[in-house]
Protein backbone atom coordinates (compact mmCIF):
# COMPACT_ATOMS: atom_id res chain seq x y z
CA UNK A 1 0.00 0.00 0.00
CA UNK A 2 1.32 3.50 -1.03
CA UNK A 3 1.77 5.42 1.55
CA UNK A 4 -0.71 8.93 1.28
CA UNK A 5 2.55 11.10 0.51
CA UNK A 6 3.36 9.25 -2.53
CA UNK A 7 0.05 8.20 -3.91
CA UNK A 8 -1.40 11.60 -4.03
CA UNK A 9 1.33 13.33 -5.73
CA UNK A 10 0.99 10.11 -8.28
CA UNK A 11 -2.49 10.42 -8.67
CA UNK A 12 -2.09 13.95 -9.96
CA UNK A 13 0.61 13.11 -11.97
CA UNK A 14 -1.77 10.31 -13.43
CA UNK A 15 -4.81 12.32 -14.14
CA UNK A 16 -2.77 15.62 -15.68
CA UNK A 17 -0.08 12.82 -17.88
CA UNK A 18 -2.69 9.61 -18.53
CA UNK A 19 -0.11 8.55 -20.66
CA UNK A 20 2.88 8.38 -18.51
CA UNK A 21 1.79 4.80 -17.81
CA UNK A 22 3.79 3.99 -14.48
CA UNK A 23 3.21 1.18 -11.98
CA UNK A 24 4.50 2.05 -8.64
CA UNK A 25 5.40 -0.74 -6.42
CA UNK A 26 5.85 0.26 -2.55
CA UNK A 27 8.32 -1.81 -0.31
CA UNK A 28 8.19 -0.18 3.50
CA UNK A 29 12.02 -2.02 3.54
CA UNK A 30 13.96 -4.12 0.94
CA UNK A 31 17.22 -5.30 0.66
CA UNK A 32 17.80 -3.71 -2.74
CA UNK A 33 15.03 -2.42 -5.44
CA UNK A 34 17.41 -3.30 -8.07
CA UNK A 35 17.04 -7.02 -6.86
CA UNK A 36 13.18 -6.81 -6.56
CA UNK A 37 13.37 -4.83 -9.55
CA UNK A 38 15.75 -7.02 -11.86
CA UNK A 39 13.50 -10.09 -10.14
CA UNK A 40 10.34 -8.06 -11.55
CA UNK A 41 12.08 -7.66 -15.21
CA UNK A 42 13.15 -11.22 -15.80
CA UNK A 43 9.45 -12.24 -14.95
CA UNK A 44 8.36 -10.17 -17.82
CA UNK A 45 7.35 -6.55 -15.87
CA UNK A 46 6.44 -4.08 -17.94
CA UNK A 47 7.64 -0.81 -19.44
CA UNK A 48 7.22 1.51 -16.44
CA UNK A 49 6.94 -0.81 -13.74
CA UNK A 50 8.64 0.80 -10.74
CA UNK A 51 10.21 -0.46 -7.03
CA UNK A 52 10.25 2.19 -4.60
CA UNK A 53 11.18 1.33 -0.83
CA UNK A 54 11.27 3.63 2.38
CA UNK A 55 14.14 2.22 3.19
CA UNK A 56 17.49 -0.13 1.53
CA UNK A 57 19.31 -2.43 4.31
CA UNK A 58 22.02 -3.29 1.28
CA UNK A 59 21.33 -0.38 -1.01
CA UNK A 60 23.94 -0.55 -3.52
CA UNK A 61 25.92 1.28 -5.97
CA UNK A 62 28.18 0.83 -8.81
CA UNK A 63 30.36 -2.26 -8.76
CA UNK A 64 29.82 -3.19 -5.01
CA UNK A 65 30.08 0.47 -3.73
CA UNK A 66 27.18 0.87 -1.25
CA UNK A 67 24.43 3.28 -1.64
CA UNK A 68 23.24 4.12 2.67
CA UNK A 69 19.97 4.03 2.33
CA UNK A 70 18.30 4.97 6.28
CA UNK A 71 14.55 4.79 6.55
CA UNK A 72 12.66 7.81 5.45
CA UNK A 73 15.80 9.81 4.23
CA UNK A 74 15.96 9.29 0.75
CA UNK A 75 14.05 8.38 -2.55
CA UNK A 76 15.07 4.86 -3.25
CA UNK A 77 13.68 3.53 -6.63
CA UNK A 78 14.66 1.41 -9.43
CA UNK A 79 12.84 1.90 -13.01
CA UNK A 80 11.80 -1.11 -15.45
CA UNK A 81 12.86 0.53 -19.09
CA UNK A 82 12.17 -2.09 -22.15
CA UNK A 83 13.96 -0.52 -24.67
CA UNK A 84 12.87 -1.31 -28.56
CA UNK A 85 15.45 -3.41 -29.81
CA UNK A 86 15.57 -1.17 -32.83
CA UNK A 87 16.94 1.64 -31.08
CA UNK A 88 20.23 1.40 -31.66
CA UNK A 89 22.14 4.21 -29.59
CA UNK A 90 19.60 3.62 -26.71
CA UNK A 91 22.10 1.51 -24.57
CA UNK A 92 24.97 3.75 -24.56
CA UNK A 93 23.31 7.16 -23.74
CA UNK A 94 20.70 5.08 -21.18
CA UNK A 95 22.75 5.76 -18.20
CA UNK A 96 23.03 9.74 -19.04
CA UNK A 97 19.27 10.21 -19.90
CA UNK A 98 18.65 8.93 -16.44
CA UNK A 99 21.11 11.71 -14.76
CA UNK A 100 19.38 14.29 -17.23
CA UNK A 101 15.68 12.83 -15.92
CA UNK A 102 16.77 13.15 -12.63
CA UNK A 103 18.08 16.40 -12.49
CA UNK A 104 15.15 17.09 -14.62
CA UNK A 105 12.69 16.13 -11.84
CA UNK A 106 14.82 17.77 -9.21
CA UNK A 107 14.05 21.15 -11.22
CA UNK A 108 10.47 20.33 -11.35
CA UNK A 109 9.97 19.87 -8.15
CA UNK A 110 11.78 21.90 -6.11
CA UNK A 111 13.23 24.47 -8.71
CA UNK A 112 16.63 23.43 -7.54
CA UNK A 113 19.82 23.15 -10.51
CA UNK A 114 21.94 20.26 -10.26
CA UNK A 115 25.55 19.52 -11.69
CA UNK A 116 25.72 16.14 -13.83
CA UNK A 117 29.31 14.63 -13.58
CA UNK A 118 30.00 12.21 -15.82
CA UNK A 119 28.16 9.80 -16.42
CA UNK A 120 25.56 10.35 -14.29
CA UNK A 121 26.14 11.42 -10.78
CA UNK A 122 23.95 14.16 -9.70
CA UNK A 123 25.94 16.84 -7.86
CA UNK A 124 25.23 20.06 -5.80
CA UNK A 125 29.46 21.70 -5.60
CA UNK A 126 31.41 19.64 -4.91
CA UNK A 127 28.96 16.65 -2.78
CA UNK A 128 27.02 14.00 -4.43
CA UNK A 129 22.96 14.53 -4.21
CA UNK A 130 22.13 11.56 -5.91
CA UNK A 131 23.22 8.03 -7.68
CA UNK A 132 22.58 6.02 -10.71
CA UNK A 133 23.33 2.65 -11.71
CA UNK A 134 21.99 0.60 -14.57
CA UNK A 135 21.61 -2.76 -15.31
CA UNK A 136 20.65 -4.22 -18.59
CA UNK A 137 18.80 -7.69 -18.70
CA UNK A 138 18.52 -9.99 -21.70
CA UNK A 139 20.32 -7.46 -23.92
CA UNK A 140 19.82 -7.52 -28.11
CA UNK A 141 16.74 -9.63 -27.45
CA UNK A 142 13.38 -8.92 -27.53
CA UNK A 143 13.45 -9.79 -24.02
CA UNK A 144 16.16 -7.14 -23.32
CA UNK A 145 15.72 -4.93 -20.00
CA UNK A 146 17.03 -2.13 -18.34
CA UNK A 147 16.69 -1.56 -14.70
CA UNK A 148 17.67 1.81 -13.61
CA UNK A 149 18.43 2.43 -9.67
CA UNK A 150 17.82 5.99 -8.51
CA UNK A 151 19.36 6.92 -4.73
CA UNK A 152 18.56 10.77 -3.72
CA UNK A 153 19.06 11.85 -0.56
CA UNK A 154 16.12 13.84 0.95
CA UNK A 155 17.67 14.68 4.24
CA UNK A 156 20.73 14.27 5.80
CA UNK A 157 20.40 11.50 8.12
CA UNK A 158 23.25 10.34 10.45
CA UNK A 159 25.87 9.01 7.48
CA UNK A 160 29.00 7.20 8.37
CA UNK A 161 31.62 10.28 8.32
CA UNK A 162 33.30 9.31 5.38
CA UNK A 163 29.84 9.18 3.25
CA UNK A 164 29.05 12.44 5.26
CA UNK A 165 31.69 14.35 4.01
CA UNK A 166 31.21 13.77 -0.08
CA UNK A 167 27.24 13.80 0.46
CA UNK A 168 24.63 16.29 0.39
CA UNK A 169 20.70 16.18 0.71
CA UNK A 170 17.51 18.13 -0.83
CA UNK A 171 16.59 19.79 2.29
CA UNK A 172 20.29 20.37 3.40
CA UNK A 173 20.24 22.55 0.37
CA UNK A 174 17.23 24.26 0.32
CA UNK A 175 17.19 24.60 4.21
CA UNK A 176 13.27 23.85 4.21
CA UNK A 177 11.44 20.40 4.36
CA UNK A 178 11.31 18.28 1.30
CA UNK A 179 7.36 16.71 -0.12
CA UNK A 180 9.42 13.59 -0.91
CA UNK A 181 5.97 12.36 -2.94
CA UNK A 182 6.58 15.47 -5.37
CA UNK A 183 10.22 14.62 -6.08
CA UNK A 184 9.00 11.00 -6.76
CA UNK A 185 7.08 11.96 -9.26
CA UNK A 186 8.48 14.95 -10.89
CA UNK A 187 11.58 12.30 -11.37
CA UNK A 188 9.31 9.71 -12.39
CA UNK A 189 7.54 11.49 -15.40
CA UNK A 190 10.72 12.80 -16.27
CA UNK A 191 12.43 9.60 -16.67
CA UNK A 192 9.82 8.61 -19.06
CA UNK A 193 9.48 11.43 -21.03
CA UNK A 194 13.50 11.34 -20.78
CA UNK A 195 13.68 7.50 -22.17
CA UNK A 196 10.71 8.22 -24.99
CA UNK A 197 12.65 10.98 -26.03
CA UNK A 198 16.01 8.99 -26.21
CA UNK A 199 14.27 6.23 -28.05
CA UNK A 200 13.75 8.58 -31.18
CA UNK A 201 16.79 9.57 -30.96
CA UNK A 202 20.20 11.12 -28.96
CA UNK A 203 19.86 14.65 -29.84
CA UNK A 204 18.23 16.28 -27.12
CA UNK A 205 19.89 14.24 -24.66
CA UNK A 206 23.66 15.29 -25.58
CA UNK A 207 21.80 18.72 -25.72
CA UNK A 208 20.59 18.52 -22.12
CA UNK A 209 23.45 16.46 -20.30
CA UNK A 210 26.10 18.39 -22.12
CA UNK A 211 24.57 21.91 -20.62
CA UNK A 212 24.51 20.61 -17.07
CA UNK A 213 27.82 19.45 -17.15
CA UNK A 214 30.68 22.02 -16.23
CA UNK A 215 32.70 19.39 -15.17
CA UNK A 216 32.88 17.72 -18.80
CA UNK A 217 35.03 20.03 -19.84
CA UNK A 218 38.39 21.22 -18.00
CA UNK A 219 38.51 19.08 -15.15
CA UNK A 220 41.49 16.91 -14.18
CA UNK A 221 40.73 13.68 -14.27
CA UNK A 222 43.01 10.48 -12.97
CA UNK A 223 42.28 7.19 -13.69
CA UNK A 224 45.14 4.16 -13.51
CA UNK A 225 48.31 5.51 -13.32
CA UNK A 226 47.20 8.38 -15.97
CA UNK A 227 45.67 12.15 -16.33
CA UNK A 228 45.02 14.25 -18.20
CA UNK A 229 41.57 16.80 -18.67
CA UNK A 230 37.83 16.26 -19.63
CA UNK A 231 37.19 17.58 -23.21
CA UNK A 232 33.70 17.06 -23.61
CA UNK A 233 31.29 13.81 -24.66
CA UNK A 234 31.32 12.29 -27.96
CA UNK A 235 27.81 11.72 -28.97
CA UNK A 236 27.74 7.76 -28.15
CA UNK A 237 28.55 9.38 -24.50
CA UNK A 238 32.31 8.45 -24.26
CA UNK A 239 33.93 11.08 -22.11
CA UNK A 240 36.81 12.41 -23.95
CA UNK A 241 40.15 13.13 -22.00
CA UNK A 242 42.86 14.70 -23.32
CA UNK A 243 46.39 13.98 -22.02
CA UNK A 244 49.87 14.02 -22.68
CA UNK A 245 49.91 11.42 -25.56
CA UNK A 246 46.81 12.25 -27.37
CA UNK A 247 42.45 11.86 -26.83
CA UNK A 248 41.45 9.29 -25.17
CA UNK A 249 37.73 8.42 -25.22
CA UNK A 250 36.15 6.44 -22.01
CA UNK A 251 33.20 4.44 -21.64
CA UNK A 252 33.89 2.11 -18.22
CA UNK A 253 35.90 2.21 -15.38
CA UNK A 254 37.29 3.93 -12.47
CA UNK A 255 38.00 7.72 -12.86
CA UNK A 256 39.14 10.08 -9.91
CA UNK A 257 38.35 13.82 -10.05
CA UNK A 258 40.07 15.81 -7.98
CA UNK A 259 38.04 18.83 -8.16
CA UNK A 260 35.05 16.56 -6.04
CA UNK A 261 35.48 15.45 -2.47
CA UNK A 262 37.01 12.59 -1.99
CA UNK A 263 35.32 9.18 -2.17
CA UNK B 1 43.46 -29.68 -46.21
CA UNK B 2 46.22 -27.23 -44.80
CA UNK B 3 45.94 -24.27 -42.59
CA UNK B 4 46.01 -21.68 -45.46
CA UNK B 5 43.18 -23.31 -46.70
CA UNK B 6 41.23 -23.53 -44.04
CA UNK B 7 41.54 -19.40 -43.58
CA UNK B 8 41.05 -18.76 -47.13
CA UNK B 9 37.64 -20.56 -46.84
CA UNK B 10 37.13 -18.79 -43.70
CA UNK B 11 37.24 -15.50 -46.14
CA UNK B 12 35.44 -16.52 -48.80
CA UNK B 13 32.96 -17.06 -46.25
CA UNK B 14 33.01 -13.58 -44.58
CA UNK B 15 33.06 -11.86 -47.52
CA UNK B 16 30.16 -13.50 -49.26
CA UNK B 17 28.40 -13.53 -45.74
CA UNK B 18 27.13 -16.67 -45.60
CA UNK B 19 25.48 -18.17 -42.54
CA UNK B 20 26.65 -21.83 -43.17
CA UNK B 21 28.95 -23.74 -44.97
CA UNK B 22 29.81 -27.17 -45.06
CA UNK B 23 32.80 -28.83 -47.54
CA UNK B 24 33.88 -32.59 -47.43
CA UNK B 25 37.69 -33.14 -48.63
CA UNK B 26 39.96 -35.65 -48.79
CA UNK B 27 38.24 -37.54 -45.92
CA UNK B 28 38.12 -34.07 -43.89
CA UNK B 29 34.51 -32.27 -43.40
CA UNK B 30 34.43 -29.07 -42.22
CA UNK B 31 31.50 -26.86 -41.16
CA UNK B 32 30.96 -23.33 -40.69
CA UNK B 33 28.42 -21.42 -38.79
CA UNK B 34 28.78 -18.04 -38.27
CA UNK B 35 25.99 -15.57 -36.38
CA UNK B 36 25.34 -12.49 -34.77
CA UNK B 37 25.93 -13.91 -31.19
CA UNK B 38 27.62 -17.09 -31.36
CA UNK B 39 29.73 -19.19 -34.08
CA UNK B 40 30.14 -22.98 -33.90
CA UNK B 41 32.06 -24.89 -36.25
CA UNK B 42 32.96 -28.57 -36.31
CA UNK B 43 35.56 -30.53 -37.24
CA UNK B 44 34.80 -34.25 -36.95
CA UNK B 45 36.97 -35.67 -34.62
CA UNK B 46 36.79 -39.30 -36.31
CA UNK B 47 36.97 -37.80 -39.89
CA UNK B 48 39.61 -35.47 -39.16
CA UNK B 49 42.80 -36.12 -38.12
CA UNK B 50 44.93 -34.15 -40.04
CA UNK B 51 43.11 -31.36 -38.59
CA UNK B 52 44.24 -30.28 -34.78
CA UNK B 53 42.74 -28.11 -32.55
CA UNK B 54 45.51 -25.45 -32.77
CA UNK B 55 45.63 -24.95 -36.30
CA UNK B 56 42.00 -24.30 -36.39
CA UNK B 57 41.40 -22.18 -33.68
CA UNK B 58 44.14 -19.75 -34.89
CA UNK B 59 42.48 -17.77 -37.59
CA UNK B 60 40.33 -16.99 -34.99
CA UNK B 61 42.85 -15.87 -32.71
CA UNK B 62 43.93 -13.25 -35.29
CA UNK B 63 40.92 -11.91 -35.60
CA UNK B 64 38.26 -11.67 -32.61
CA UNK B 65 35.89 -9.68 -33.72
CA UNK B 66 35.82 -11.30 -37.07
CA UNK B 67 32.21 -12.40 -37.91
CA UNK B 68 33.24 -16.07 -38.06
CA UNK B 69 35.18 -17.75 -35.28
CA UNK B 70 35.99 -21.24 -35.74
CA UNK B 71 36.66 -23.25 -33.03
CA UNK B 72 37.16 -27.17 -32.60
CA UNK B 73 38.67 -29.49 -29.94
CA UNK B 74 38.60 -33.23 -29.44
CA UNK B 75 35.14 -32.99 -28.06
CA UNK B 76 33.53 -31.70 -30.89
CA UNK B 77 31.29 -29.02 -30.91
CA UNK B 78 32.03 -25.13 -29.01
CA UNK B 79 29.95 -22.84 -28.85
CA UNK B 80 31.56 -19.47 -28.26
CA UNK B 81 29.91 -16.97 -25.91
CA UNK B 82 31.09 -13.37 -27.68
CA UNK B 83 30.41 -10.12 -26.23
CA UNK B 84 27.83 -7.71 -28.03
CA UNK B 85 28.62 -4.81 -26.84
CA UNK B 86 32.45 -2.79 -26.26
CA UNK B 87 32.57 -2.52 -22.85
CA UNK B 88 34.93 -3.81 -19.61
CA UNK B 89 34.58 -7.21 -18.45
CA UNK B 90 33.93 -8.56 -15.10
CA UNK B 91 33.60 -12.19 -14.26
CA UNK B 92 31.84 -11.45 -10.92
CA UNK B 93 29.05 -9.32 -9.25
CA UNK B 94 31.51 -7.25 -7.68
CA UNK B 95 35.21 -6.71 -6.31
CA UNK B 96 36.00 -9.86 -4.31
CA UNK B 97 32.83 -11.63 -4.68
CA UNK B 98 33.29 -15.18 -6.28
CA UNK B 99 33.44 -15.38 -10.39
CA UNK B 100 30.12 -16.20 -11.74
CA UNK B 101 31.85 -18.79 -14.24
CA UNK B 102 34.63 -20.51 -13.97
CA UNK B 103 36.67 -23.50 -16.19
CA UNK B 104 34.90 -26.97 -15.78
CA UNK B 105 31.80 -25.22 -14.10
CA UNK B 106 28.59 -26.91 -16.16
CA UNK B 107 25.98 -23.78 -16.70
CA UNK B 108 22.49 -23.61 -18.02
CA UNK B 109 20.59 -21.75 -20.56
CA UNK B 110 19.92 -17.85 -19.35
CA UNK B 111 22.41 -18.14 -16.67
CA UNK B 112 24.79 -15.36 -16.14
CA UNK B 113 28.65 -15.95 -16.83
CA UNK B 114 29.52 -12.58 -16.79
CA UNK B 115 29.48 -8.53 -16.84
CA UNK B 116 30.80 -6.25 -19.03
CA UNK B 117 30.17 -2.21 -17.58
CA UNK B 118 29.68 0.28 -20.36
CA UNK B 119 28.42 3.70 -19.25
CA UNK B 120 28.06 2.66 -15.91
CA UNK B 121 25.36 -0.04 -17.68
CA UNK B 122 26.22 -3.29 -16.23
CA UNK B 123 25.39 -5.96 -18.81
CA UNK B 124 24.76 -9.41 -17.53
CA UNK B 125 25.98 -11.37 -19.88
CA UNK B 126 23.93 -15.24 -20.36
CA UNK B 127 24.61 -18.07 -21.50
CA UNK B 128 22.95 -19.51 -24.38
CA UNK B 129 23.85 -22.79 -23.82
CA UNK B 130 23.78 -26.11 -21.46
CA UNK B 131 27.11 -27.02 -20.91
CA UNK B 132 30.42 -26.99 -19.72
CA UNK B 133 32.63 -23.89 -19.74
CA UNK B 134 35.83 -25.13 -21.04
CA UNK B 135 37.69 -21.62 -21.83
CA UNK B 136 37.73 -18.37 -20.61
CA UNK B 137 39.34 -15.81 -22.92
CA UNK B 138 39.24 -12.47 -20.81
CA UNK B 139 40.88 -11.60 -17.62
CA UNK B 140 38.70 -9.92 -15.31
CA UNK B 141 38.68 -6.21 -15.56
CA UNK B 142 39.91 -5.90 -19.09
CA UNK B 143 38.37 -4.21 -22.02
CA UNK B 144 36.87 -6.05 -24.26
CA UNK B 145 35.32 -5.28 -28.28
CA UNK B 146 32.66 -6.09 -30.15
CA UNK B 147 32.23 -9.45 -30.98
CA UNK B 148 35.26 -10.87 -28.88
CA UNK B 149 35.50 -13.45 -27.85
CA UNK B 150 34.42 -14.33 -23.96
CA UNK B 151 34.04 -17.84 -23.00
CA UNK B 152 33.60 -21.47 -25.09
CA UNK B 153 30.74 -24.06 -23.62
CA UNK B 154 30.65 -27.64 -24.83
CA UNK B 155 26.96 -28.01 -24.57
CA UNK B 156 25.20 -31.17 -23.38
CA UNK B 157 23.62 -32.87 -26.13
Amino acid sequence: MLPDDLAAPLGALRGRRPEVNLAVRWHASVPSTMDVASTLAAGGAAHGVVVVADQQTAGRGRRGHVWVSPPGAGLYLSFIARPAIAASTFLSLVTLAAGVAVRDGILAAQGLAVDLKWPNDVMVGRRKLAGILAEGLALGTAGQAVVIGVGLNLRGSSYPPDVAARATSLEGELGRTVDRGQVMAEVLAALWDRLAALESGPGDILQAWRAASPSAIGSRVEWDAKSGTTAGIDDSGALLIRTSSGVERVIAGELQWPAFARP
Amino acid sequence: MTLDEIKQLIEFIKSHELSEFELEHDGVKIRIKSGLSHHVVTVPHAAAPPVSAAPVAAPAAAAPAAPVAPVADEGGELAIVKSPIVGTFYRAAEPGAKPLAAVGDIVRKGQVLCIIEAMKLMNEIDSEYDGEITSIYVENAQAVQYGERLFAIRPTS
